[in-house]
């Protein structure tokens, strides 16, 4: 008797055994079944199976966008990269409409557009083999996008894929969104890549200019093609300009090149021109070129920027200063205070003629000097011209015919002196880059028509939602119904307590 | 099934437990809106993800008791012996949590109908936050429903759902961590070895995979993805089977 229960209960173990291990076993398996289906549930129908049902296909990209990419030849391939990890939670960011909607690029691109995340700090060579002239400084960019495609990049900056109210942002430098453009950027940006140059700029030489070599390079990077127009008695702008620049020029345009450039800007052309004020110069007054930008309400004035303002002043030298930027170009570089020497002032002149819109850029402290200097660089006698803030850089627009121009009073922005010093990544090159961008931007490249989006706007009427409204929504809610329930509990538990 | 449905649910608001789990989400969610509708902007998307957050604390409350005072009471007998599947006890005993929390929703209804009601919006995201919210609700239920059959202490049981559910919620983070120890590991092991950061990396993304969380963030965006949804379902159907297993198990050992 006592065996046989010994035996029992021996039985009764090795069930229970087998019983616990049939139970592990199987949750184990299906555990690794679930996990098995879901990665290949993932992989295979993920992204078919996810539909974009936010209003105004927000993190969905357009026909236009899919028409584009489908016309791309087999092969081709565009790279994405954010230069940060991939977000785990986008929602609220700056990222919040441009991640969901880059995943819907490589869903609807068929392998055309790959996105990745690399971030630089842990993968450096990702900025060597996106820039290796490193002319886009990268490694600053840690928070946006490069579009890479065939070994050319552009920057997009998470900000450029939204509109927002611009007199808000220069009055109180935070960002209103107003609208989604992120598919706008987005797709015109690889549009332009993959259509070659995004423009061609035309540098004038033969005017005893120092040399291009290194605006030729910040072009380069920027997708912009750049051809050389020699001065001479045939000159002529080419119909494919869309940039002219005048980097330096030691002596004055000749009258054809006037005759061409009156034309040019007439029929809404863009310029960049940069003269400084220094020994090579002194005694040239450049009537001509006045006279081509007086039509555009500015004059590069025979006046040398002396800086007083020791905080602004480098090292002690008042001919080599910082100038700030203006609050209309904040964006255009990283830094508020950009570098000038030999400075010459650039002054904005009366007009009647409203169709043309002038913006200082750069500007000195408000104790600078403008002096005249003799033909031997020194200032005259009685040479103060004025005492206050003066330009080393304008815009000047004209909306009837288009022309844009950027006057740099500085060659600290363009030459292969200043370049070449302080490299392709500082930030006066930077500015310099925005403007030839603005430029570039405004003067006719083709772009795709894809709309703004709405962004989304929780606003409620605030004519219902009055104070009153909303002590009763914090009494009703907050306190009312929880106290309710709360007293009802207390009800229960006591006559459950007597039960 | 629904015997056993009826039962559970019923028996929240026969005690103070449902009154209290109501009140809690009551107040947080009333917060959560009031702080919205006081600044003149409301997101219900916001207001559902920020309540998600309280599944730590609401799910443990509501699930504590389903199995372990069954079993300090001895009533846990009436599942072995009465003639009705263990499966359906289980699914019986998530419906009724689950149905506690569509009660525990009407609040944030009301909350929708005021927003209407003040010209506020209720878009196509807000609706894609409340779908995720329920899935979730279902598949921490579930985990704390397998909690409370692991032990015959509510307290305990408590402890363990609140365990499991803050673990799902910092999943993300502790991949970061497990694919940082994981690389220096490697590094330490193999010097100089290239694959360490990519070994690492592939930890890091393997447990940020499992984030559902993050797989289900789109969804306030207005972007639904079935495979996100299958994936909390099929892990709540997980922990359904691993509930159903202890039982089973127990079962067959008391025979």
């Amino acid at each position: 008797m006592s065996k046989e229960f010994i035996k029992d209960n021996s039985q009764n173990d090795t069930r229970s055994d087998k019983l616990k291990l049939y139970s592990i076993g199987s949750v184990v398996l299906l555990a690794l079944i679930i996990l098995l289906v879901n990665f290949l549930f993932d992989k295979i129908f993920g992204k078919a199976l996810t539909f974009d049902f936010s209003d105004t296909a927000q993190n969905s990209i357009s026909q236009e966008s899919i028409d584009y990419l489908n016309s791309l030849p087999e092969g081709t391939t565009i790279r994405v990269i954010g230069l940060f990890n991939r977000p785990d939670n986008v929602s609220n960011t700056k990222y919040q409409y441009i991640v969901p909607l880059l995943d819907d690029y490589v869903k609807e691109s068929d392998g055309k557009v790959k996105v990745e995340y690399i971030d630089p700090n842990e993968h450096p060579s990702i900025i060597q083999e996106l820039d290796p002239t490193n002319s886009f400084d990268l490694a600053s960019n840690s928070e946006n996008f490069v579009v890479s495609y065939n070994g050319k990049i552009r920057i997009i900056a998470p900000i450029d894929c939204y509109s927002y109210d611009q007199s808000y942002y220069f009055q109180t430098g935070n960002y209103m969104i107003t609208g989604n453009n992120a598919e706008y950027t987005f797709t015109n940006t690889m549009y332009s890549l993959t259509q070659g140059f995004s423009g061609k700029a035309y540098i004038v030489t033969g005017l005893k200019e120092e040399g291009n070599t290194y605006i030729k390079l910040v072009l380069d990077g920027m997708s912009v093609e750049t051809a050389e127009l020699q001065s001479s008695d045939a000159f002529a702008i080419p119909d494919d300009c869309d940039l002219l620049i005048l980097n330096g020029p030691n002596t004055d345009i000749t009258e054809k090149m006037y005759v061409a450039m009156t034309d040019y800007i007439s029929k809404g052309g863009k310029m960049l021109i940069a003269v400084d004020y220094s020994q090579n110069n002194v005694t040239e007054k450049y009537d001509r070129l006045n006279q081509l930008l007086n039509q555009m309400n500015v004059n590069a004035d025979p006046l040398f920027i002396y800086e007083n303002d020791p905080g602004y002043q480098r090292n002690g030298y008042a001919s080599d200063s910082n100038v700030t930027v203006a609050n209309a170009f904040a964006s255009y570089s990283s830094d508020y205070a950009l570098h000038c020497s030999n400075g010459r002032s650039i002054s904005e002149l009366s007009s009647d003629n409203s169709a043309i819109t002038v913006i200082p850029a750069l500007m000195t402290s408000d104790t600078a000097y403008a002096l005249t200097l003799d033909q031997t660089g020194n200032p005259v006698d009685d040479g103060v011209y004025n005492s206050g803030t003066h330009y080393v850089a304008m815009y000047s627009g004209n909306e009837s015919s288009g022309a844009e121009i950027f006057v740099f009073g500085t060659l600290n922005f363009t030459s292969d002196a200043y370049i070449s010093a302080y490299g392709t990544n500082d930030s006066n090159v930077e500015f310099t880059r925005s403007c030839i961008r603005d430029l570039l931007n405004s003067a006719g490249n083709p772009t795709l028509g894809i709309a703004t989006k709405t962004v989304d706007n929780f606003k409620i009427d605030t004519t219902k939602a009055t104070t009153t409204s909303s002590t009763l929504v914090l009494i009703i809610f907050m306190m009312v119904i929880p106290i309710l329930m709360i007293g009802v509990a207390v009800v229960v538990y006591t006559k459950r307590k007597n039960l | 099934m629904l015997a056993i449905f009826k039962r559970e649910f019923l028996s929240y608001f026969r005690s103070p437990v449902g009154y209290v789990a109501i009140a809690i989400f009551s107040f947080l969610a009333g917060f959560i809106f009031y702080s919205q509708y006081s600044e003149g902007a409301v997101n219900i998307g916001s207001e559902v993800i920020s309540l998600r957050a309280f599944f730590v604390i609401i799910v443990p409350i509501i699930t504590m008791g389903l199995f372990a005072e069954d079993k300090k009471r001895g009533t846990d007998i009436l599942y072995y012996t009465t003639p009705v599947s263990l499966f359906s006890v289980v699914a019986g005993k998530v419906l009724a949590s689950f149905m506690l929390y569509v009660v525990m929703f009407i609040n944030v209804i009301i909350h929708i109908i005021v927003t209407l009601a003040s010209g506020g919006v209720f878009g196509v995201g807000a609706l894609g936050t409340i779908v995720v919210f329920f899935f979730m609700a279902f598949m921490f239920i579930s985990m704390g429903l397998f909690a409370s059959a692991i032990t015959d202490s509510q307290i305990v049981s408590a402890i363990v759902s609140f365990i499991f559910i803050l673990i799902t919620q910092i999943i993300s983070v502790i991949g970061d961590y497990l694919g940082t120890a994981a690389t220096s590991l490697l590094a330490m092991i193999k010097p100089g070895s290239e694959s360490a950061s990519s070994f690492g990396e592939g930890v890091r993304s393997f447990i940020s995979w499992l984030d559902p969380f993050a797989k289900t963030q789109d969804f306030r965006l207005g972007i639904f993805s079935v495979s996100a949804l299958f994936f909390l379902l099929s892990i709540g159907i997980l922990f359904m089977y691993m509930t159903y297993r202890v039982l089973d198990k127990k079962r067959w050992s008391q025979a």
